[in-house]
């Protein structure tokens, strides 16, 4: 299903739904919205790219992570070596491609991924209660307020976890339909 | 003791990574553990012996008002040193048993699992722990009986030992909810002053019978016996501690345990006279008939848990005291026994009888410990097991009732005994014999250094019944009766009437020795009747419910999504229509007229809007078109929820019907053509369905309605909303905070609809492939 239009305009879209399934995520805690809702939002973001230009692209392009790397080199630490890995690829991209012993890489991220991550974020941001002889899931809030994000607390971390959740199934369940 | 069961499920878990790191040394770190278990439950024993008993009470679920209750008096301390002792001694055989064995860290895992569970149980105070550890050594002993999983036979006897006594503690858990609910209290120690209340109630014979079965089915009795010669498929230190020494045990322990509650009526006395009486005689012929060395083990610790059972039936002062000195007797030397059929086994590759001779004099240290043990076994004069046996006779000779039928069965049992006693301690080892039977490999220490230490203990505790085992036996004998007890152990009663009939025990015990080849060549004949036997039930009982699940599921789940809609729809309106007309409110229509002509005009447009869309979807002939309409439906249902005030849901249900759409024309042109299959009777039949669900829908609704809504709820939420849970949006603080666990739940289910769901497709596809 090729339409241009569609092609073109879901490009320009889809920071506009993620930023916007964001702020419906945080302002959930005081008006409409939340981790659900939000998690919804952004995945039909992706979902329209999918219908625009196809599985392939869309997992090419917002879920494969490239990143340059270099073999592991004898004598030296394993947490150094990561460190310079991160170092590198976020900051001195540009020198990597250069340099001939970085060779490039790619990890796809896969919506599983995404879902566990957000099952892990939910499940243990009730775990923090237990340190404070709570029971689990005791809501502990930071007694201050940030701009935008509101007054952070474990069921914001919860909410997110919710919101990655939500995206990654509807993700999965796309990915594999649009896929043959 | 809480930090004692924590360390110890640690240790469990780690050991696989112990094992990693020390080798064939593994064994070390696992039986420190008990052993500090032990000294740590022996620092309790001047208090104990004192007459105090010890809480410990932990918080766990307190708004459920359960609790980690640890209680320890004389019977849970005799257990839970006999339990931690053992494992030390186990333990180290262990490691010498299973040298070498790739997985011998998960072996430890499983079986410190069990210890610990084991130690749970003894030290339960309330009864869901009772119940959680109960559950936790079946489970563990499942692991450890299919330890060699790459055997068919193994994992079919894990699996009917799971089934039995996970069976049996499905009863036990609806036998101890009644208790709880009929003696007002699930604390133990509250539950032992409240017999008179539980015994004179109208639900007392079925709380009693589900708690048999859970402790018949743990401990091996009549009719659920078959499971443990089966479960002799785990490596021998397996059998030795969980099928002879602990575990088959805890079936005994609750009797014990809840003796002081259930006791001392006759429906409790007789059925575990009956049950033991049965138990006892069956396991005694059968040991006589086999051949195979853990098997005969198996089966005398069958007929010797009877015996127990019987004891603790008899429920009077003698027979409980008898009952408990026989208990410790009997771990002592079927410990041992089990340990030196481990070492043959070793040592040969063998187990049968008829294949092992003169073995004594390549292994000595076993030798001994096998006729030390036996000795004990056929109680004579010095040892533990001789006073264990005396006193069994004084109490089946002092019961009130059936005198003669539980001497017959207690002399019985002895004779076997003595018969087998001296087959494993003499013949094995000591019998001249020109051709033994050829060594793979000599001891190690480890593997017979353990037995030496238990028998040993036997002769010890003979020797000096007073000093060493009498304070701690007349605790545990006090907490069964409740009452202060006069307990005095000796070796030696005089020239009695007792004696005069141990004597003769041992006489027939060795006549029946010399005839016990004759009894082997018998025994194929009563083949035949075996297969009547339980194990046949439990087969047949098995195979019918397997083929009866396959059947039910073929039935109902036929791959037709229209026949599940059916089913379940179908089924809920009976459900319904039940109990409307049980409780039956009457429908009042008045002044719902009056409603209706105040409708709101948007109201009416989306009535307009919704009825035509539907009409329409029934006549389409087009995909596309049936999606739409379905789309235009789940919008119109959304501005519903907007018109009445419930923005989230709106949104949410916006987005679900969006998604919907666009999924469905993302898979539109890889369906098949849109066809009618169905025939007009089953389209008459499914408009009466739905038919008949919307007006039960409508009904219900109107009937709700009806009455107006009393819940502190909804002020309650809007309330604390947003003073304990920082914010203004009731929805979602009750989503993600009061109510988060249900949300954490929901989430995971969805997880796992994605996953069912890939695999479901990814499957086809790769079929297809």
């Amino acid at each position: 299903m090729k339409t241009l239009i569609l092609a073109v305009a879901i490009r320009i879209f889809i920071p506009l739904f993620v930023i916007f399934s964001v702020y419906i995520l945080f302002r959930g805690h005081n008006h409409p919205g939340g981790g659900f809702i939000g998690g919804l939002i952004c995945a039909i973001a992706f979902i329209f790219h999918i219908m625009a230009h196809g599985p392939k692209d869309t997992a090419y392009t917002f879920f494969t992570i490239k990143y340059f790397r270099k073999a592991h080199q004898t004598g030296r630490s394993s947490v150094s070596s990561v460190l310079v890995l991160v170092y590198k690829n976020l900051f001195r991209k540009k020198e990597l491609q250069a340099a001939p012993d970085w060779l490039p890489r790619q990890w796809r991220v896969d919506p599983i991924f995404i879902i566990s991550c957000g099952l892990f974020l939910a499940a243990t941001s009730g775990v923090f209660g237990l340190f404070l002889q709570q029971p689990y899931m005791s809501a502990l809030w930071a007694d201050m307020y940030l701009p935008v994000f509101g007054k952070p607390g474990t069921p914001i971390l919860f909410d997110l976890g919710v919101y990655l959740l939500v995206l990654g199934v509807v993700l999965k369940i796309t990915f594999v339909m649009a896929e043959e | 003791m809480l930090i004692i069961i924590l360390a110890g499920l640690f240790l469990a878990f780690s050991a696989p990574l112990l094992y990693k790191w020390l080798g064939k040394y593994v064994y070390v770190p696992m039986a420190l553990y008990p052993l500090a278990a032990f000294v740590y439950f022996s620092s309790y024993l001047t208090d104990v012996l004192g007459g105090q008993t010890i809480f410990a009470i932990h918080r766990w679920a307190p708004s459920l008002n359960i609790n980690l209750h640890f209680y320890l008096d004389g019977l849970s301390l005799f257990f839970v040193l006999l339990v931690t002792g053992f494992g030390t001694l186990i333990m180290t055989y262990a490691g010498g048993y299973l040298k070498g064995d790739p997985l011998l860290g998960r072996f430890y895992m499983y079986l410190t699992l069990f210890m610990v569970a084991m130690t749970g149980v003894v030290l339960s105070g309330n009864i869901f722990c009772l119940f959680v550890f109960w559950e936790m050594t079946s489970l563990s002993s499942y692991l450890l009986i299919g330890y060699k999983h790459d055997k068919a036979g193994s994992r079919n006897s894990a699996l009917q030992a799971l089934l039995v006594t996970g069976g049996g503690g499905l009863a036990l858990m609806g036998g101890l909810l009644l208790l709880g609910a009929v003696g007002q209290t699930y604390t133990i120690s509250d539950l032992l002053n409240r017999g008179d209340l539980v015994t004179s109630h109208e639900l007392y014979l079925p709380l009693m019978v589900l708690i048999l079965i859970g402790a018949f089915t743990k401990s091996a009795q009549f009719p659920f016996h078959f499971w443990l010669p089966n479960a002799m498929a785990a490596p021998t230190p397996v059998s030795a501690y969980l099928h002879s020494a602990t575990m088959v045990k805890a079936g005994i322990y609750l009797l014990a345990r809840f003796t002081p509650v259930l006791g001392g009526t006759d429906a409790w006395q007789y059925t575990l006279m009956a049950v033991g009486g049965i138990t006892t005689l069956l396991g005694a012929l059968l040991a006589m008939q086999h051949t195979d060395l853990k098997a005969i083990l198996a089966y005398t610790t069958i007929s010797a848990l009877g015996i127990l059972v019987t004891m603790t039936g008899i429920g009077s002062e003698p027979a409980l005291q008898a009952m408990l000195v026989f208990l410790l007797a009997h771990a002592l030397y079927k410990g041992t026994l089990f340990l030196v059929a481990g070492n043959v086994d070793h040592a040969t590759g063998t187990r049968e009888l008829d294949q092992l001779r003169g073995l004594g004099r390549s292994m000595v240290p076993t030798g001994v410990a096998a006729s030390l043990a036996a000795l004990s076994m056929a109680g004579v004069l010095p040892f533990f097991g001789f006073i264990g046996k005396e006193l069994l006779y004084e109490a089946a000779l002092a019961a009130t009732t059936f005198k003669a039928l539980l001497f017959a069965v207690s002399f019985f049992s002895g004779m076997v005994f003595v018969a087998i006693a001296i087959v494993l301690g003499f013949k094995l080892f000591w019998q001249a014999s020109s051709r033994p039977t050829p060594m793979l490999h000599t001891m190690s220490p480890a593997l017979y250094l353990p037995p030496v230490i238990i028998s040993s203990v036997g002769l010890l505790f003979g020797l000096f019944p007073a000093a060493l085992v009498t304070p701690i036996l007349r605790r545990a004998a006090e907490a069964m009766l409740g009452v202060e007890q006069l307990f005095e152990l000796a070796l030696w009663h005089g020239f009695n009437l007792v004696l005069g009939i141990s004597m003769l025990t041992l006489l027939l015990g060795y006549g029946a020795y010399r005839y016990s080849n004759r009894l082997h060549t018998y025994a194929p004949r009563l083949n035949p009747l075996y297969k009547l036997g339980p194990q046949r039930i439990y087969e047949l009982g098995l195979e019918g419910l397997l083929n009866g699940a396959t059947k039910l599921t073929q039935k109902l789940q036929n791959g037709y999504l229209r026949s599940y809609i059916f089913i379940i729809i179908s089924t809920f309106m009976v459900l319904v229509v039940w109990v409307l007309a049980q409780t039956g409110p009457v429908l009042d229509l008045s002044g719902r007229w009056q409603e209706i002509r105040n409708a709101r005009l948007y109201e009416l447009v989306l009535i307009v809007l919704l009825v035509p869309a539907l009409l329409f979807l029934f006549r389409t002939r087009s995909r596309l078109t049936a999606i739409a309409i379905l789309g235009m439906v789940g919008y119109s249902i959304a501005l519903f929820y907007i018109l009445f005030g419930a923005p989230d849901v709106a949104a949410t249900q916006l987005l679900i019907e969006t998604l919907t759409v666009v999924i469905f024309v993302l898979i539109l042109h890889k369906l098949p053509e849109f066809r009618f299959l169905s025939s007009r009777i089953q389209k008459v039949k499914y408009m009466i369905v739905a038919g008949l669900f919307g007006c039960l829908m409508t009904y219900v609704t109107l009937l709700v309605k009806q009455y107006p809504l009393v819940s502190g709820l909804k002020a309650y939420y809007g309330e604390n909303s947003y003073l304990q849970g920082y914010g203004r949006n009731m929805v979602n603080v009750i989503l993600v905070d009061f109510r988060s666990l249900d949300t954490l739940g929901e989430t995971t289910v969805l997880a796992v609809a994605a996953i069912g769901i890939y695999a479901m497709l990814k499957l086809k596809l790769d079929n297809e492939h």
